[in-house]
């Protein structure tokens, strides 16, 4: 029998778990190598309460012209916007924010009907859940003001509708988790996410030429929305206003209902986790599978003139590109994004300009963007390693042929992405004139090769490690990205005056000219850098196998 | 005279007011089965980091092979085999994928790492698991690969931080005879664990490191003669160890957890 002096109350284990989720934000905060990050918190944060303050405002006045104006049967649309909110939030922030593994209390004594009443204060602590508090608390205020009768009934919807809300957002929660459990799943998901986020692009010029049909489309859907928890919320209202009381109960119970619902299905959920529900990967055996035998041809050196080490590098390195989801469906941004530029802004119909961008700006503009894209993951090179960075250090070999290896790989990838934008630029906008097209090549040269020689500078001085499959605080760190930032508007500040200074002078090769000895001068400095790269490696190499080994 | 494997010279590391390897004299011979033990927090991983270059030393020098280390970097990486504290897989490859990337990076061509691999694979079990990724290994399958991959290159100098932990008796048997006979081709094994009992069983020669510097070094035998018997019975490295680090938590301690008793 365990020597426990007392039983833990349900308010003390809220109470805990409030303080470990403070002590985890504030102890990510103090480290030092996050300082950076604290001042993005601190400019996020100011925002968000402007934000938050904005909308409470909006809510009071909102809610008081509503009963002012006798346009109660509205209610349910701000009800919905209190829905929608709660619910969509939350998810957009949870591959993000800082996570807290709830699950993890189930190793401590805690009763199921324990276990789900934490699980409820810990979303009602949620800062979206928190943001629509003090929106519904707004209501209530513009209700006292407006029509003060009415203040019981909204008080009771209120609360009904945030403990329905707070049940939801768990179960999405719990549901996501299940999800994201698992690293096959969680890929699926990050693709699906990249995916989406390519397609969003396509809104506003599809909007444009399709809108028309569209909206009565939506439109025909408005009626349906009454069978929304939001709707019953919002009627629950309006019939208390207009003396319904019969009504205003039946809307009440249906609300009733719906919280009864998703209580039900969250203790289902609950209740397996309880069980002992297992999330984690790797617990199914693994499928047999061996590997085919050595053929003749197999084992035939196809490439002589590289080293081996530069050669092992870079399959590694294409084996992981094809295996990081998010880097790989990452590929498709930029040819995509040329697609939709060159549908907002260029070719014979822009849908944003009248009249489109000519070839000779649209060209290099887009390649500098192509550029721009792809090369911002070399300025932290080493960040997806992870603990395989000892091996580098533990090789008979020097860091001149690992970053030559990943270099090569950057460049075969550019190159193939810039060959598709060639090829789509010239489809849809044309191609520029010859001076510009060879002016612009030479720049990206020019500008590749530049970039490279300080981006892996970046990765051996300022390292950070990124995990596969997840979004969560997968950043480089403050400094690189700085460095990235300023790299870019040098090259980019270079690039434009030289591009212009064949404008300026009335010589078209100008550009092409000065491009092509400074792509030469930037291959000479990239190359002779490489040694002092080995050397900056060996420096830094516990400061490397530190924050990539974590 | 000896043939030296692994020497070093007033080897020191610190980390800021942290001295955590304080001017480590350590001679190993070649072929030689070397167990280097000490407590939490000694030195041990410190020193092997040092030992296979993941670490820079503050001060001091070793020698591999009779050659310095600092000097001849590259060229001596390529005659040592590393197991590190970590393991320091890339987790995002299947396990012939792993070997193959180390195989070249180790100078070996195409053929060779093939074959190489291949057969560590079949030696370690790993063959029926050849499209699985290494994040999806147990620790003990991540450790075997480790272990395939440290050897794959037939290294003259191995250095095995904590080799068997996690590993399965069946592997772990296997294994403790594939070094052995390694050992016999004139392989020098320098391994760190904290189950005395398979350093007792495999090494030949032992060092015992405590807050930074040696307090022990030589053959079991030598060990023995150093330490005061106990009548009746051969002194096992373990009593050997706790009379040279001292006692773990004493009485007054323990009983300070009465209510765990």
């Amino acid at each position: 029998m365990a020597d426990v002096s007392g039983r833990t109350g349900l308010g003390d284990q809220i109470r805990l778990v409030a303080w470990l989720r403070w002590r985890v934000l504030r102890n990510s905060i103090s480290n030092k190598n996050r300082r950076l990050d604290l001042i993005g918190l601190i400019f996020s944060g100011f925002f968000s309460l402007l934000f938050v303050t904005g909308v409470t405002v909006a809510f009071f006045f909102v809610t008081k012209s509503l009963f002012e104006q006798h346009l109660e049967s509205l209610f349910g649309l701000v009800f919905l916007a209190l829905l929608v909110w709660w619910q969509a939030f939350p998810i957009l922030l949870a591959g993000f924010a800082p996570q807290f593994p709830f699950r993890t209390l189930l190793r401590f004594p805690v009763k199921l009907s324990a276990f789900y009443l934490i699980g409820m204060a810990y979303g009602l602590a949620d800062s979206a859940a928190l943001a629509a508090l003090l929106w519904m608390l707004a209501m209530l205020a513009a209700t006292v003001v407006a029509q003060p009768s009415a203040v019981p009934v909204l008080l009771l919807t209120c609360l009904l509708f945030a403990v329905m809300n707070v049940t939801i957002e768990r179960l999405l929660g719990a549901w996501v988790e299940k999800l994201l459990a698992k690293r096959k799943t969680r890929e699926v998901f990050f693709t699906l996410f990249i995916l989406t986020m390519v397609s969003l692009q396509f809104l506003n010029p599809l909007m444009q030429r399709y809108g028309h049909t569209l909206l009565p489309m939506v439109r025909s859907w408005v009626p349906y929305l009454w069978l929304l928890p939001s709707s019953f919320a919002g009627d629950t209202v309006a019939q208390f206003a207009g003396h319904h009381w019969g009504a205003a109960v039946v809307k009440l119970c249906g609300l009733a209902v719906y919280t009864g619902i998703f209580t039900m299905l969250l203790w289902m959920r609950y209740t397996q986790l309880y069980s002992g529900e297992e999330l984690s990967e790797g617990v199914r055996p693994a499928r047999t599978e061996r590997r085919a035998a050595l053929s003749v041809e197999d084992a035939r050196e196809t490439v002589t003139f590289l080293p081996p080490q530069v050669l092992a590098v870079f399959r590694k390195e294409l084996l992981y590109l094809k295996r990081n989801t998010f880097l790989f469906f990452g590929l498709i941004f930029p040819p995509t994004m040329l697609l939709f530029f060159s549908v907002q802004f260029a070719g014979p119909h822009p849908t944003a300009f009248k009249k489109g961008v000519p070839p000779d700006l649209f060209f290099p503009g887009m390649m500098a963007y192509l550029v721009l894209i792809l090369i911002a993951p070399s300025y932290n090179c080493f960040a997806y390693e992870g603990k395989g960075i000892q091996t580098y250090f533990t090789a008979p070999a020097r860091f001149r042929e690992i970053l030559l290896a990943k270099n090569l790989i950057t460049v075969s990838i550019i190159l193939c992405e810039i060959v598709l934008c060639v090829a789509l630029v010239g489809w849809r906008v044309g191609l520029p004139t010859t001076p510009v097209l060879f002016a612009t090549l030479a720049a990206i040269v020019f500008s590749i090769v530049g970039q490279l020689t300080i981006a892996n500078w970046a990765s051996l001085s300022y390292p950070r490690k990124i995990e596969f499959g997840k979004m969560q605080g997968q950043r480089n760190s403050g400094m690189s990205v700085l460095i990235l930032f300023g790299m870019q508007i040098l090259f980019g500040g270079v690039s434009t005056l030289v591009l212009f200074s064949g404008r300026w002078t009335g010589n078209a090769w100008l550009p092409a000219e000065i491009f092509a000895v400074l792509a030469a001068a930037a291959l000479a400095g990239y190359f002779s850098s490489l040694d002092s790269c080995t050397q900056l490696a060996e420096k830094r190499k516990e400061i490397l196998i530190d924050a990539l080994c974590r | 005279m000896p043939d030296i494997a692994i020497s070093t010279e007033r080897l020191t590391r610190r980390f800021g007011a942290l001295t955590a390897v304080n001017g480590m004299d350590l001679q190993v011979e070649s072929g030689q089965f070397f167990g280097f033990l000490g407590p939490n927090g000694a030195g041990k991983s410190t020193t092997i980091k040092m030992l296979t270059g993941l670490l820079a030393p503050t001060s001091g020098r070793i020698s591999l092979l009779g050659l310095d280390f600092a000097q001849n970097l590259v060229e001596l990486k390529r005659q040592i085999g590393v197991v590190p504290e970590g393991m320091g897989l890339f987790e995002r490859l299947s396990a012939p994928e792993y070997l193959e990337f180390v195989g070249r990076m180790y100078g070996l061509d195409k053929a060779t790492t093939r074959k190489r691999s291949d057969e560590l694979l079949e030696f370690m079990q790993l063959a029926d698991r050849s499209k699985t990724m290494i994040a999806d290994y147990s620790h003990g399958m991540q450790k075997k690969l480790a272990l395939a991959a440290a050897v794959i290159h037939g290294p003259r100098i191995l250095f095995l931080d904590e080799p068997f932990e996690g590993v399965d008796a069946l592997a772990a048997g296997a294994l403790k005879e594939l070094l052995a006979r390694m050992t016999e081709r004139g392989v020098t094994i320098f391994l760190t664990s904290h189950v005395l009992e398979i350093v007792e069983r495999l090494c030949s020669h032992v060092a015992i490191i405590k807050k930074g510097q040696l307090v022990a070094q030589g053959s079991m035998e030598q060990l023995r003669a150093g330490v005061p018997g106990i009548e009746g019975r051969t002194l096992t490295l373990e009593d050997i160890f706790l009379s040279v680090v001292g006692q773990g938590a004493d009485r007054a301690q323990i009983e300070e957890l009465s209510w765990l008793t």
